[in-house]
């Protein structure tokens, strides 16, 4: 009893703290999972952004290339002056502008690259117009003053500014990048924390969940083997106390039949002196009735009422009381013996013997004007048939006693089986017993209602007394003036414990 | 009992009201026979065996016995009456006692008793038992004694 009743955690219901633990547990893999999306979509981004970098990278070395092809075809055309040269130098140009098209588009979110990039344009612009200078005129055959004007518009030093500026931009991309690393880093570092922090709550709920389960697994387990320990021994304190309780049972039948039979001695002995007494009254009254014819003056007041009515009367009162109190010891008596006799189960059908008790008492039920009807059929039960005779014939007698002075008596048996009992129920539409009195009608020498019928209260103490014995209980349902019913419910089969 | 006056009737009963009703009820039955009155067991196998006076050395008689005395069981004494080597083995024992269990009944007639008589308990019907008694007293046979 004690490790069903008990609770793990101070009394908080274990399915309380499992869902609890359960909800902490998926809460923490819910935190666990967004943050897991969340970084997947940082690390998506940032791969974005390493993509987006080395794009503009690539971008800007193809650029650099081409610019650099382009002086390159240039130059040769100055020193060479073949058109092969000058086919090449248009091809780098029409290459490089969809580079510079395509690096301004990849570059507009970055303000810090918008002023280089303007600035590459406008050089690329100004030695563009320089190159295509110096190729007109060595297509005009001008080699010499192409040359000038190359020496003199330094476009060395062009190129080389033109350099620091695809450096600049390179190094800007380069900058970005290693910002959002560091910023990818520090997501990582947050996801992981998190995670971990998910994995530590769910590892605890889980302990905690596993620890409870188990306490309480451990708790039924030594209930479930105190329940069986239980069981096992159940058989056996029952058959304890059955015996005990046969054992204080025999003891009170005993007592009541010592007493009762003890009783009975010193009551023979008021009840035979009083005969005697009264015996003795008679000569003393013809004494008393011949004194007074032959000698009135002899026969005084007090001798003439002691003889013909003090005496005559102790004796009256002496002898009712001794023959009431013979009745009562005589009633212990029956009920002593009846709890000492040995039933005798056997197989009866309880409608032959209702009619059997009813013709019995046929006189009484005729001189009292009933009607007894029963209803049929009755199932048979195996019981002790003097018993139960006693019963019903107690029950039915009693019903046909207690009459309505209002309606013409009637009484009605009837029997029917249930799982397990037959319950035997007797009605009648007499004057009906106060529910107050329900209980005290059954206990002996106690009665109900108006004392207008000869009886000791015996009767329905000794019914219940014999239902007792059958493994049966007796009760009634009455309302006052309405008429009862008794209910005598008995086991189908009697059994004879063996004891 | 063809000399009445011969045979005497020892009468142990504890209850001295109960012994005297008995007695009545005898007498008015016409008997006379010497009743000897014993209200213990110890007192009464004296007179039975060891008196002078008492049936074992003089005279036959005739026992009636109550089972419930104060020293002793009446079974008991009825044993010693009835007992092999006993010479009043052949004296009738009428046991008139209150009690009317069977396993009772039967021990005393096992042990030799001759009548068993319940006390009834209306006075009208112990009074009427015991002058039966009487009239059976009077002509039933009693055996001598054996010296």
């Amino acid at each position: 009893m004690q490790g069903l009743a008990r609770t793990p955690f101070g009394g908080i219901p274990v399915g309380r703290v499992l869902i609890a633990a359960m909800a902490t547990g998926f809460l923490a893999l819910l935190a666990a999972a967004v943050a897991a999306g969340y970084a997947i979509r940082q690390e998506n981004r940032h791969s974005d952004w390493v993509i987006h970098t080395y794009h503009v990278e690539t971008v800007l070395i193809e650029a650099r290339r081409l610019v650099e092809q382009k002086e390159t075809a240039r130059r040769g055309y100055m020193l060479a002056g073949t058109p092969a040269f000058l086919d090449s130098f248009e091809r780098a140009h029409a290459a490089l502008v969809p580079q510079i098209v395509e690096l301004r588009r990849l570059t507009a979110d970055n303000v810090h690259q918008r002023e280089p990039l303007a600035m590459v344009v406008r050089r690329l612009a100004e030695l563009d117009a320089a190159q295509r200078a110096t190729n007109e005129l060595v297509r005009q055959g001008r080699g010499a003053e192409a040359l000038r004007l190359f020496r003199a518009d330094s476009g060395l030093l062009r190129m080389q500014k033109l350099r620091a500026v695809f450096d600049l931009m390179a190094r800007e991309e380069r900058r970005l990048l290693a910002l959002r690393d560091a910023e990818q880093t520090a997501s990582r570092h947050r996801f992981s924390i998190v995670a971990a922090v998910s994995i530590l709550l769910f590892l605890l709920v889980s302990i905690l969940s596993f620890l409870t389960v188990r306490r309480y697994t451990r708790d039924l387990q030594r209930s479930r083997v105190a329940l069986a320990d239980l069981n096992a021994t159940l058989e056996e304190q029952v058959k304890e106390r059955t015996a005990d309780l046969a054992l204080a049972n025999e003891e009170i039948q005993r007592f009541a039949y010592i007493v009762s039979h003890d009783l009975r001695s010193p009551l023979v002995n008021v009840m035979g002196f009083t005969a005697e007494l009264s015996a003795a009254t008679g000569p003393l009254a013809e004494l008393i009735d011949r004194a007074e014819a032959e000698a009135p003056q002899i026969v005084t007041e007090e001798a003439r009422l002691a003889a013909r009515e003090d005496l005559p009367e102790a004796i009256g009162f002496i002898r009712t009381s001794t023959a009431k109190m013979d009745r009562l010891i005589n009633a212990i008596l029956k009920l002593s013996r009846e709890g000492r006799r040995v039933l005798a189960p056997e197989m009866i059908a309880l409608d032959q013997l209702v009619e059997q008790i009813t013709d019995s008492i046929r006189h009484v039920i005729d001189d009292r004007g009933v009607t007894v009807t029963i209803e049929r059929p009755m199932p048979v039960v195996v019981s002790d048939r003097i018993a139960l005779e006693q019963i019903l014939s107690n029950l039915i007698e009693n019903a046909t006693k207690y009459r309505h002075p209002a309606r013409a008596a009637e009484v009605h048996v009837s029997a029917q089986a249930t799982p397990g009992r037959v319950i035997v129920a007797v009605r009648d539409n007499g004057r009906g017993i106060d529910p107050r009195d329900h209980q005290r009608v059954f206990d002996l020498f106690r009665r109900s209602g108006q004392q207008d019928q000869p009886g000791e209260g015996i009767g329905l103490a000794h019914v219940r007394a014999l239902a007792y014995r059958l493994g049966g209980t007796i009760s009634v349902e009455s309302q006052l003036g309405e008429g009862a019913t008794f209910f005598l419910s008995l086991p189908p089969t009697l059994a004879i414990e063996s004891a | 009992m063809n000399d009445h006056r011969s045979v005497g009737i020892v009468m142990i009963e504890d209850d001295e009201g109960h012994a005297r009703l008995i007695e009545k009820n005898i007498r008015r039955a016409g008997i006379l026979n010497d009743i000897r009155h014993f209200t213990d067991g110890t007192t009464a196998l004296d007179y039975l065996f060891n008196a002078p006076d008492g049936p074992a050395k003089s005279g036959p008689a005739m026992v009636l016995l109550d089972l419930n005395l104060p020293d002793m069981s009446g079974t008991d004494i009825l044993a010693k009456i009835k007992d092999e080597s006993s010479p009043l083995r052949r004296a009738p024992v009428v046991v008139l006692t209150t009690t009317d269990d069977k396993v009772e009944i039967q021990r005393c007639y096992d042990l030799g008793c001759n009548v068993y008589i319940t006390k009834p308990v209306n006075y009208e019907n112990f009074a009427q038992a015991i002058r039966q008694l009487g009239l059976f007293l009077s002509v039933i046979q009693v055996p001598e004694v054996e010296g």
